[in-house]
């Protein structure tokens, strides 16, 4: 059990309001609780009134140091963190002392020395302020040789910026400080998408940091409507979060409704794509993307034009967009970049793969276990033929070279690419040969686990691919326990599923199961551009004329 | 609502699984699939003769099938004979994938509709699966005569089959159209009948059958004919007297029936292309003289063709041709009172023959190969 003053304590750090809040409710229940006594470590410490006020008093005197900005407490806070830096610079005559407040590693030091630490030692102008005020807007009105210069009197924010990469000064006396934006870290540079790479089209690609990716879109839309707010995620990592809108088009409600999710997250650490994720979707037992993901700038602006929503955290190198629909996830920027004819063939493709992947291997079992009538003469034969001196039922085999493809890919993906493509060859021609050879599979067996693996991969989106070499799996049972009438059930089940998706006021399968049907446009196959007038209605209302 | 998601889910998986006990499962390699079945009548009792592919000699890695193993079974019907030959194999057997049945001649004399009923009643066949008569013999005869001679029967009925489709645009033969024609007893049943010839089933024109028993076998410009008619014919040759050669690319038929007095007339207008495919007269028939005799005179041929089928029906009186149908359509409401005579009014059909066509194609050779002799 946790001590009452380590339990007090913690809240303190993490939160003053709940504390406060705590400190009233005790107080409140401080008679009644008075006749009890609560275990401090080894022995009993009496709850009573006198009890309630000490804590009381302590709670106070903490919270209200922790309200101020102050350099003394600074250091106190951060004395065993070695990479915070907090050290003092007299900067005149006038014995004005500020202290510097930052994180070694995250600053610009060359930019530092020439903005902030040039300007303290040796403006002239500097040495004839004589209060702490009138040297902060001096530097607050130019005096500062750097254009990101703010004053911060909110301590949180103060720790926020800082711990972001910021340079503070902090003047005691005034209980507040200027932040220096020079912030400088490690990163990758802009490179080519290695998801979504394309022939004709934008090289660029997100990276980790925010502000950098923000800047790529805003290159792409020049307009005064698009918005980028900031919010923040994550009790200990206070992570970056940007909420991007162009406000004339985008869906208010929509809006509102993520920045409502996104501060309503409470949870220690956004360190993975999934804790943000699963605050956002609406369905989380629904094994489909709900959430559609980019690595491209491009394709994040031309979703914001059509009114959609978009999200970029701090660490990660892709931006989140809602709402998201299935058709969505089945075009790829290529469909773009090519002739209509070309993008509506290679979308074709692409959702005859999914039924392919889908249901192939299910219909494997199902014609060869129950309804062998399906199949036509010749296939029936030769598929008979195939299947001599198997030892194992239809189901078995498939089920099992089902899951010895997964462990090929899973196995794959966790050596290094050199030893995971020797991994590759011998998985899938040496061992699939030799169960060939060996009767433990047929070699029709290995052609529709093959080729439902290879059509699961021609989907744009990882997400929707996993989702459905899920859902394979699950096929493949149904069929297997009652053929092809399982197989029905399942595929009615399904569609049953889909259309019952609902994504932030959008029908997830829209515009398929839409009464208007000008979306259809840009679904499975790709209209020209100039057919693409309206943007789609269930996203954006009536803001809807984009030609 | 997830409870009750769960219990839909539930209830549809017992009910799917109570369809049928083990919802017949079997593996494919469990059961021996029919490719091709022969059914005959000797010595009073029902025989069917089965095809399949066995595990002998078939190769997995290569998916070729094994070796033709045939089945017989005796009863005095033939789902009694079927149930006996299902007895005798081994593994189960599946009518599922049969593709052609052959009709022996004796057993299409005795009644076809006998012979076919419990195909059509087993839910599994195909019914797109062809049925011929076997001209002369029994099935047994010609399938066990093919497996001597080293032939695979089902690859060559295959191939009467490509055969048959390079001629009609459509099989009229498959067990669904046939029951139907049998359902409608006023119609004379034809089916395809195939000859034996030496390694290869030879396809012949219709066997025709009169209340459900076979009668007569038809030649092949008396088919050509009958599918001309039908507007099903897709190509056929045509020989003016030994000098042209042409074939028969495009036709298109239309057949209007009048009904005055209980005297039925029917015009056929037929529409149709040829192309010249051989020349052996040493003058340019490409000349608009030559081609307008030639137009003539594959009319005339033409119009003999159909002439031979319109005959049969009439000098026979089966309607072979489908004209009760026609009439029916064309006149419902005069048909209720002649329906009842129908069988004696075939004889008196008058039949009128409107044909236009032309020659499409000319190549590039004007002058025939004799031109150069």
């Amino acid at each position: 059990m946790l001590p009452l003053h380590d339990f007090i304590g913690h809240i303190i750090t993490d939160n003053i309001q709940a504390y406060n809040k705590l400190c009233v409710f005790f107080c409140i229940l401080s008679v009644p609780l008075g006749k009890y006594r609560y275990m401090v470590g080894t022995h009993y410490e009496s709850i009573n009134r006198d009890y309630i006020k000490r804590l009381y008093k302590e709670i106070k005197r903490r919270a209200d140091m922790e309200n101020r900005i102050n350099s003394a407490w600074l250091k106190k806070l951060f004395e065993k963190s070695n990479d915070i830096v907090v050290r003092p610079i007299k900067i005149n005559q006038n014995n004005i002392t500020v202290h510097l407040f930052c994180v070694d590693g995250l600053i610009n030091q060359a930019l530092f020395d020439e903005a902030v630490f040039r300007s303290l030692k040796f403006d002239p102008y500097l040495a004839q302020c004589k209060t702490e005020r009138e040297t902060m807007d001096y530097l607050l009105e130019g005096g500062a040789y750097h254009v990101f210069t703010i004053e911060e009197a909110d301590y949180q924010l103060l720790v926020k910026y800082v711990l972001s990469g910021m340079v503070a000064l902090i003047f005691d006396s005034e209980e507040k400080a200027i932040v220096y934006d020079i912030r400088m870290f490690e990163k990758r540079s802009i490179q080519e998408p290695s998801e979504e790479n394309v022939m004709k089209g934008s090289k660029e690609s997100f990276i980790e940091v925010l502000r950098m990716n923000t800047a790529l879109i805003r290159r792409r839309i020049r307009s005064e409507y698009l918005v980028i707010e900031l919010l923040t995620a994550g009790r200990l990592s206070k992570t970056d979060i940007a909420l991007v809108y162009l406000s004339n088009i985008a869906n208010t409600n929509t809006v509102n409704k993520i920045r409502s999710i996104i501060n309503s997250i409470d949870i220690d650490n956004v360190s993975t794509p999934a804790f943000i994720e699963e605050y956002l979707i609406e369905n989380r037992h629904s094994i489909f993307p709900q959430i559609m993901y980019t690595q491209r700038p491009d394709r994040v602006s031309a979703n914001l034009t059509d009114g959609r929503v978009a999200l970029l955290v701090d660490g990660i190198p892709f931006a989140y967009i809602l709402p998201c629909q299935l058709p969505m996830l089945m075009q790829s920027p290529d469909d773009y970049a090519n002739h209509f004819l070309i993008g509506s063939s290679l979308r074709i493709i692409r959702y005859m793969s999914m039924i392919l992947t889908l249901f192939l291997p299910a219909f494997y079992i199902a014609a060869t276990t129950y309804q062998s009538q399906m199949l036509p003469v010749q296939l029936a034969l030769s598929t008979q033929a195939a299947k001599q001196n198997v030892p194992f039922s239809s189901a078995s085999e498939v089920l099992g070279l089902l899951i010895s493809f997964e462990i090929i890919i899973e196995a794959g993906l966790r050596l290094p690419k050199a030893v995971g493509t020797a991994m590759s060859i011998l998985g899938g021609l040496v061992v699939g040969q030799s169960a060939v050879t060996a009767n433990l599979v047929s070699p029709a067996v290995v052609v529709i686990v093959a080729l439902a693996g290879i059509a699961g991969f021609i989907m744009p989106n990882q997400d929707l691919s996993s989702g459905i070499r899920l859902i394979r799996f699950i096929m493949a049972v149904l069929a297997a326990v009652v053929g092809f009438f399982g197989l029905t059930a399942g595929v009615i089940l399904l569609i049953t599923h889909l259309c019952s998706l609902d994504n932030y006021n959008t029908a997830y399968i829209s515009p398929f199961v839409d009464v208007e049907k000008r979306n259809i446009k840009d679904t499975i196959f790709r209209f020209p551009v100039k057919y693409f007038k309206k943007r789609p209605k269930d996203v954006t209302g009536n803001k809807q004329f984009k030609q | 609502m997830r409870k009750s998601l769960i219990i839909i889910i539930i209830m549809l998986f017992f009910q799917l699984y109570g369809c049928s006990h083990d919802m017949n499962r079997r593996e494919i390699d469990e059961i021996n699939l029919i490719h091709v079945m022969g059914i005959d009548y000797k010595e009073g009792e029902y025989v069917l003769t089965a095809i399949y592919s066995s595990s002998q000699g078939a190769d997995p890695e290569k998916g070729s099938e094994g070796d033709e193993e045939v089945s017989e079974g005796r009863g005095s019907t033939p789902f009694e004979a079927f149930q006996n030959l299902k007895l005798k194999n081994k593994k189960s057997v599946s009518i599922a994938n049969t593709g052609y049945f052959l009709i022996g001649e004796d057993a299409a004399k005795k009644n076809i509709e006998k012979c076919i009923d419990f195909l059509s009643r087993d839910e599994t066949v195909k019914m797109e699966s062809l049925i011929f008569v076997t001209q002369g013999s029994e099935a047994s005869y010609f399938i066990s005569e093919g497996i001597e001679k080293g032939q695979i029967v089902h690859e060559d009925l295959e191939a009467v089959e490509q055969k048959q489709q390079e001629l009609v645009t459509r099989n009229d033969n498959t067990l669904v159209n046939i029951l139907n024609e049998i359902e409608n007893i006023t119609t004379g049943v034809i089916i395809p009948y195939l000859k034996a010839e030496e390694n290869s089933f030879l396809l012949g024109g219709y066997a025709v059958f009169d209340n459900l028993s076979l009668v007569d076998y038809l030649d092949l410009d008396t088919s050509a004919g009958i599918n001309i008619i039908k507007n099903i014919i897709r190509a056929y040759p045509i020989y003016l007297d030994d000098d042209v050669a042409l074939s028969l690319s495009y036709s298109k038929s239309r057949i209007k029936s009048e009904l005055d007095n209980e005297q039925v007339k029917v015009v056929i207008h037929v529409d149709f292309e040829t192309m010249v495919k051989e020349v052996n007269v040493n003058e340019d028939i490409f000349r608009n003289e030559a081609l307008n005799n030639i137009t003539e005179m594959q009319n005339d041929y033409i119009i003999n063709i159909m002439k031979k089928a319109t005959n049969y029906s009439t000098s026979s009186g089966r309607d072979i041709l489908q004209i009760a149908r026609l009439v029916q359509n064309q006149h419902t409401k005069k048909w209720s009172e002649i329906e009842g005579e129908w069988d004696n009014m075939i004889s008196d059909i008058q039949y009128e023959f409107d044909v236009k066509s032309k020659v499409t194609k000319s190549f590039i050779l004007g002058v025939g190969s004799g031109g150069f002799e």
